[in-house]
């Protein structure tokens, strides 16, 4: 089983470290470290030396931890990219540049694009994780979601139990309307 | 999703920038209410009666940036009596006591004492942005407070506000230690301000965006800030008169060659038309031009400046542009998108600066023509189907015919038709002012067609209740009904009170409405305010008529708002509150 700081040996003859994850129901997966460290959570494990043997995750489950460490690994890659291309004086990777944003956010809309209970999932690992870029995709598609709707609308998209009394809902309601619209 | 923490359901709200879907969020259930309330960073309150401002502070304690408004838009004519209200005291004194960490405050028609704006100086330490708008009540010493106490202030903007001169010294009063300005506006600043303490000020706030001078600022003092400001977007010049040094001519030809990134231009106080070529090497790339303060130019000196301004999406200009003028608007300037025509002030009786026919040639030239306010002395129906047709997109369209029921100029007809035309092409219509001789069947076009119309402003015009019915019926989404000298009483005030409640407010004043309607209005109405203001003579009049024939007694002025703060207890003795 590979570990944190052992090199492997990458195509190219320069060393790449990996780190595995070990998911609640103990599935590994074997990442590069730098894509691990999108997640904060992570990171700081390895930083304090905690990586050895792999990192276990109680909290996250192999699938939704396999999309996880698909979007890091995306978007680590394309930030090595861009910084190539930043140092590049090839004008062709200069002008590539907003093409692969372009890449890079029809991947994120199409990653997003999942069930309900899915998206519920990757928020929640995303925000224990630490990963900034994944936690405010998925919010972004929640706010979506509730965007336009009436209060009823997202209580059913949401199963959210209405606790309010009749009136105390007007009077919330008026006050909404009158004064802050 | 009840099961998510909390701090990832505020997250989720901080990406619903809209008043409104923070409302509705806050109504889902109570932990969301809580959630939302305490999070919610930007509060607008469109009528400052309408809701307490402790109570605002109570619900939000965390507000950043507070927004607030005060008198009716039909002050800005002053049909407001002075003393009326709208005063910011309380608003931040509130603040004071329950959101220390406010960082914005936008006011607009709001009465602003020194005293308040020395409160504000003084107790909010991450203070960043004041925007006041046609606010009065202060002078400069208050002015000087903000600058001497504000340490991060970013943006200083005062548009059109009335504040009295009390000198120079407020300028000096920016430390030097404040780097941090982005925008400064203080055009409307009557006085003289220091042109040393404007330039050391200007060289020490890199940052600066926005620039508006006032009229005392030469052209000399102008070419000195404009050479630390290369990155420069919005510019108000001060005085163009030709009095200045010829090294200033040079300083300021190189200087506005060096502010690539300046797209916006006001000012031109005074300006003489030596000075306006000074400008023509930017006018390719500005978007925004006001002239509208610069009756020193004439149509032949505007025209040879917009001419060149291809990119042109905002336009504020006098009438004495002249149709001609228009014309040449209208072949320059494809991109406009906004135009505002004001009246000047002298009025030669049968000469018309702008008629019909610029604003057709606008039409037809400028088909993204979205924005209109037009003073001018005729229109005809033709036209304003012509209009309504080449520019299917007004979202806002105010047309000011200055003699009040003035008819079609060539057919002597009601305008109607053409109102009609413009409320039925543009389909996204959400505000319009009409004028001109009106009957009541523009209001069944407006009813009929007008869906999405949010504000309308009525002047002289209608012959029954039957015209502000059909508005009260069809305009489903109107905010803000204002309506002057107009034949609409009781009967219409009455016919669709429901309205009220999901309307911001109603303004009638020299209409048929009697008191005895407006009690009833008030009585069948409890959330509501029900303002009525009589001449200060008028009033006393009111109080001595004991008999039946009082509550038939004209209604010189009302204004009703719906409110969740009961009747203000700020209001003048000529102010009664049913």
């Amino acid at each position: 089983m590979a570990s944190a700081g052992e090199s492997g040996d990458g195509a190219d003859g320069k060393g790449v470290t990996t780190i595995t994850i070990i998911s609640s129901d103990n599935e590994a997966f074997e990442v590069l470290e730098a894509a691990a460290s999108m997640s904060l959570t992570i990171r700081h494990l390895i930083e304090d030396g905690c990586a050895d043997g792999g990192i276990p995750l109680p909290n996250v489950t192999a699938g939704i931890l396999a999309k996880v460490l698909e979007y890091c690994s995306k978007h680590v890659a394309a930030v090595a990219a861009s910084s190539e291309a930043g140092s590049s004086s090839n004008a062709a990777d200069a002008a590539a540049a907003p093409e692969k944003e372009e890449d890079l956010a029809s991947f994120d809309k199409a990653f997003i694009d999942v069930e309900q209970d899915t998206l519920y999932d990757l928020l929640m690992a995303a925000n224990y994780l630490e990963v900034k870029g994944l936690l405010d995709l998925a919010c972004q598609k929640v706010a979506d979601m509730i965007k336009g709707k009436t209060p009823d609308a997202i209580r059913q998209t949401f199963k959210i139990k209405n606790d309010f009394s009749p009136e105390q809902e007007e009077k919330i309601r008026e006050e909404n309307q009158w004064a802050f619209e | 999703m009840t099961y998510f923490p909390e701090e990832v359901v505020e997250h989720i709200f901080s990406f619903l920038p809209s008043h409104s879907d923070r409302n509705t969020v806050s109504l889902v259930c109570k932990v969301w209410y809580q959630i939302e309330r305490l999070s919610r960073r930007a509060v607008f309150v469109g009528n400052c009666y309408a809701v307490r401002p402790e109570h605002v502070v109570l619900r939000f304690p965390n507000v950043r940036a507070l927004t607030v408004k005060g008198k009716p838009h039909f002050a800005d004519f002053n049909l407001v009596p002075p003393d009326w209200g709208g005063y910011a005291g309380p608003w931040i004194e509130a603040a004071a006591r329950g959101c220390v960490g406010l960082e914005e405050l936008r006011m607009k028609r709001m009465v602003v004492s020194d005293e308040s704006l020395e409160l504000l100086a003084r107790s909010f330490p991450r203070f960043k942005v004041l925007v006041l708008i046609s606010c009065e009540g202060f002078s400069t010493d208050g002015l000087a407070a903000i600058a001497s106490h504000c340490k991060l202030l970013r943006e200083l903007d005062l548009q059109e506000n009335d504040v009295e001169d009390r000198g120079p010294r407020w300028l000096s009063c920016f430390p030097d230690s404040c780097t941090s300005l982005v925008s400064l506006n203080f055009a409307c600043i009557k006085g003289e301000v220091n042109s040393g303490s404007l330039e050391r000020l200007v060289a020490r706030s890199p940052n600066l965006r926005s620039l508006r001078l006032n009229r005392s600022v030469s052209v000399d003092t102008l070419s000195k800030i404009l050479v630390r400001t290369p990155n420069l977007q919005d510019l108000g010049t001060g005085n163009l008169t030709d009095e200045f040094q010829i090294e200033s001519y040079f300083r300021l030809t190189n200087a506005l060659e060096k502010c690539k990134m300046l797209r916006s231009l006001s000012g031109f106080w005074d300006a003489s038309p030596v000075c306006v070529p000074f400008i023509y090497p930017l006018c390719h790339q500005l978007t925004g031009l006001n002239l509208s303060y610069t009756p020193t130019l004439d149509a032949s000196d505007l025209t040879k400046m917009i001419s060149r301004c291809a990119k042109l999406q905002r336009l504020w200009v006098l009438d004495c542009i002249s149709d001609k003028g228009l014309q040449v608007v209208a072949s320059s300037c494809k991109d406009l998108q906004e135009l505002r025509v004001f009246p000047s002030d002298f009025y030669v009786a049968g000469y018309s600066a702008v008629t019909e026919t610029g604003l057709v040639a606008i039409s037809s030239g400028c088909p993204k023509l979205s924005s209109l306010l037009y003073f001018c002395h005729q229109m005809t129906n033709d036209a304003l189907i012509t209009i309504s047709k080449n520019c299917p997109n007004f979202i806002r369209f105010r047309l000011c015919i200055l003699e009040p029921k003035k008819p079609d100029a060539m057919t002597n007809q009601p305008l109607d038709e053409g109102f009609g035309a413009i409320v039925r092409e543009s389909k996204g219509l959400r505000r319009l002012s009409i004028s001109g001789l009106l009957t009541d069947k523009v209001f069944m076009y407006i009813g009929k067609y007008a869906k999405h119309l949010e504000m309308l402003s009525i002047a002289f015009a209608g012959d029954s209740d039957k015209g502000m019915m059909h508005v009260m019926n069809g305009c489903k989404n109107l905010r803000k009904l204002e309506i002057r000298d107009s034949p609409f009483g009781d009967v219409a005030l009455l016919g669709n009170v429901a309205n009220y409640e999901t309307m911001r407010s109603l303004w009638m004043s020299s209409c048929n409405v009697t008191l005895k309607g407006c009690q009833v209005l008030a009585s069948k109405m409890p959330m509501l305010n029900v303002e009525i203001m009589n001449e200060l003579d008028g009033s006393s009049e009111m109080e001595e008529n004991h008999g039946d024939l009082s509550n038939l007694s004209k209604v010189e002025k009302l204004y009703v708002y719906r409110t969740t703060a009961g009747a203000r207890d700020d209001a003048p003795n000529f102010v009664k509150i049913l």
